[in-house]
């Protein structure tokens, strides 16, 4: 797993000095302007708007990152797949790491952002490896369904790749949970990303400790998935090299 | 461990959906238009230790695909495969290098995926670079290389692994003839030492040098097992007479 992700990042980043200025660039180059957008330039209501959406997007760039890649692994690797015979367990999870490093560098966005409202850092920073815990086990859930979708149904890659942007836009991405009102405030919790999001805010914005909810919620949704796609991918791994040529 | 491979009644299908490509078999079900093709069927066959055997027949005929499950690259669709001992396999020229890696970082790469712990594949560096004699090419990425070079990098990592089974499938066509000196010697050491080299290709006389047994293959079928030599003169009677019946 190790060597595939360290194998992937060196396809994509090279090698030497630059290596280390084009990961740090990536996320910037990614979602940084987005960010510097709304918080530079547009008026947005809500206590340290950037911060806020910073929070939103980090998770949700290492979670649609992993999609996008999971659901081309196995063509990507149809070198190795159709060759030679190895654990095909280990590929999402390889992605997974693959994106989750590449992405790590996206963490300077929020501490950026965290400088340009004067926000510190407080002791909640302690529940970071928690939230980041439960934000790769909802990746490597995804990673697993998006490798198999990909496989069984290629031409609709995209569509599920709007799925995905759709939860994002289904939780309180764009707007903080505070400043959703009503029935609406409790239903929202239900969106798999909203527990993470919150979280990232509770640590980095409220200097709080995540509520239970937000760490259960996410978690509970990647049980599901992997209770419902780990067992039938394990099946079709055999077969991935009959597709992946 | 003793080497051995045994299979019996083997047998993969390739399902495919209207536009002709290749699903998993899962999906097939599950769509109403899918044709399916064997790529192998009713297959036993039974090698032991220190046995060399080489797999003969035409374009798809079903060597690449027995070649496959020996690898444990496919899975059976029907029937029963059993292979001991450690297997290192060379399936095509480009097997499982990235291009965009250099030699060193792919022989890593393939090292670990060969079974090599990530201490053993980055220790065994030096020894790959010797015995595939790429020098300088060595930390240049595998795109710059030439058939050649790519086969003798595969080649060197995989024995890197220090397989009980050798499969290997028409890489060895793409060795200069230095290398394939080396490659007949190795794979005699394996076989010698109680391993199993199992070659498909269509240099008859290297297959004859290296192997006292033959497989052949026809429409995924296999229809002759026996001495090299028997079962050559049959294949190309065999071919013969079907090209002048065409």
């Amino acid at each position: 797993m190790v060597s595939l992700s360290q194998s992937d990042l060196r396809a994509r980043y090279g090698r030497g000095p630059w290596q280390l200025v084009k990961w740090l660039l990536d996320p910037f180059a990614l979602v940084g302007v987005y960010l510097i957008l709304v918080t530079a330039v547009l008026e947005r209501p809500g206590e340290a708007p950037g911060l806020a959406l910073t929070c939103a997007v980090v998770p949700f760039q290492i979670l649609t990152l992993t999609t996008t890649s999971s659901m081309t692994a196995v063509t990507l690797r149809r070198g190795i797949i159709a060759n030679m015979s190895f654990p095909r367990a280990f590929l999402p999870l390889g992605t997974t790491m693959t994106e989750t490093l590449a992405f790590a560098a996206s963490f300077l966005l929020v501490v950026m952002m965290m400088a340009i409202y004067s926000v510190a850092p407080t002791t909640a920073l302690l529940a970071l490896p928690l939230i980041l815990f439960v934000n790769l086990v909802l990746a490597v859930s995804f990673a697993y369904a998006a490798t198999l979708f990909g496989v069984w149904l290629p031409d609709l890659r995209p569509f599920a790749l709007s799925f995905v942007r759709a939860l994002f836009f289904l939780a309180p991405g764009l707007i903080a949970l505070d400043q959703i009102e009503g029935a609406a405030n409790t239903w929202v919790r239900v969106n798999p990303f909203s527990g993470l999001f919150e979280g990232y805010r509770a640590i980095f914005l409220r200097g709080e400790v995540p509520d239970l909810w937000m760490i259960l919620i996410p978690l509970g949704w990647a049980c599901l998935i992997m209770a419902v796609f780990l067992p039938i991918y394990l099946r079709e791994q055999g077969h991935f090299a009959k597709v992946a040529e | 461990m003793t080497a051995s491979i045994r299979a019996r009644g083997a047998g993969v299908r390739f399902v495919f959906d209207r536009q002709r490509r290749p699903v998993t078999p899962a999906m097939g079900r599950l769509r109403r238009h899918c044709e399916t093709n064997w790529g192998l069927r009713g297959v036993d066959v039974e090698v032991g230790p220190g046995e060399s055997v080489a797999l003969l027949g035409g374009n798809g005929a079903g060597k690449t695909t027995l070649l496959k499950v020996m690898a444990g690259v496919y899975t059976l669709d029907e029937g029963a495969v059993a292979v001991e001992g450690r297997v290192g396999s060379l399936l095509s020229i480009n097997g499982g290098l990235m291009p965009e890696l250099t030699g060193r970082e792919n022989a890593v790469l393939l090292g670990v995926l060969a079974g090599l712990s990530r201490p053993q594949a980055f220790a065994s560096l030096e020894s790959v670079l010797q015995s595939s004699r790429l020098g300088n090419a060595f930390e240049r990425p595998v795109s710059s290389y030439s058939q050649g070079m790519r086969a003798r990098l595969g080649f060197a990592t995989i024995l890197e692994s220090r397989p009980q089974v050798l499969l290997l499938d028409e890489v060895h066509e793409a060795l200069d003839d230095d290398f394939r000196v080396d490659f007949e010697r190795i794979s005699e050491e394996i076989r010698s030492a109680g391993g199993i080299v199992v070659v498909a290709g269509h240099d008859h006389q290297l297959l004859s040098r290296m192997t006292s047994r033959a497989l052949h293959l026809k429409d995924a079928s296999l229809i002759d097992d026996g001495p090299f030599d028997t079962v050559l003169g049959g294949y190309l009677a065999r071919d013969r007479g079907e090209a002048a019946s065409r």
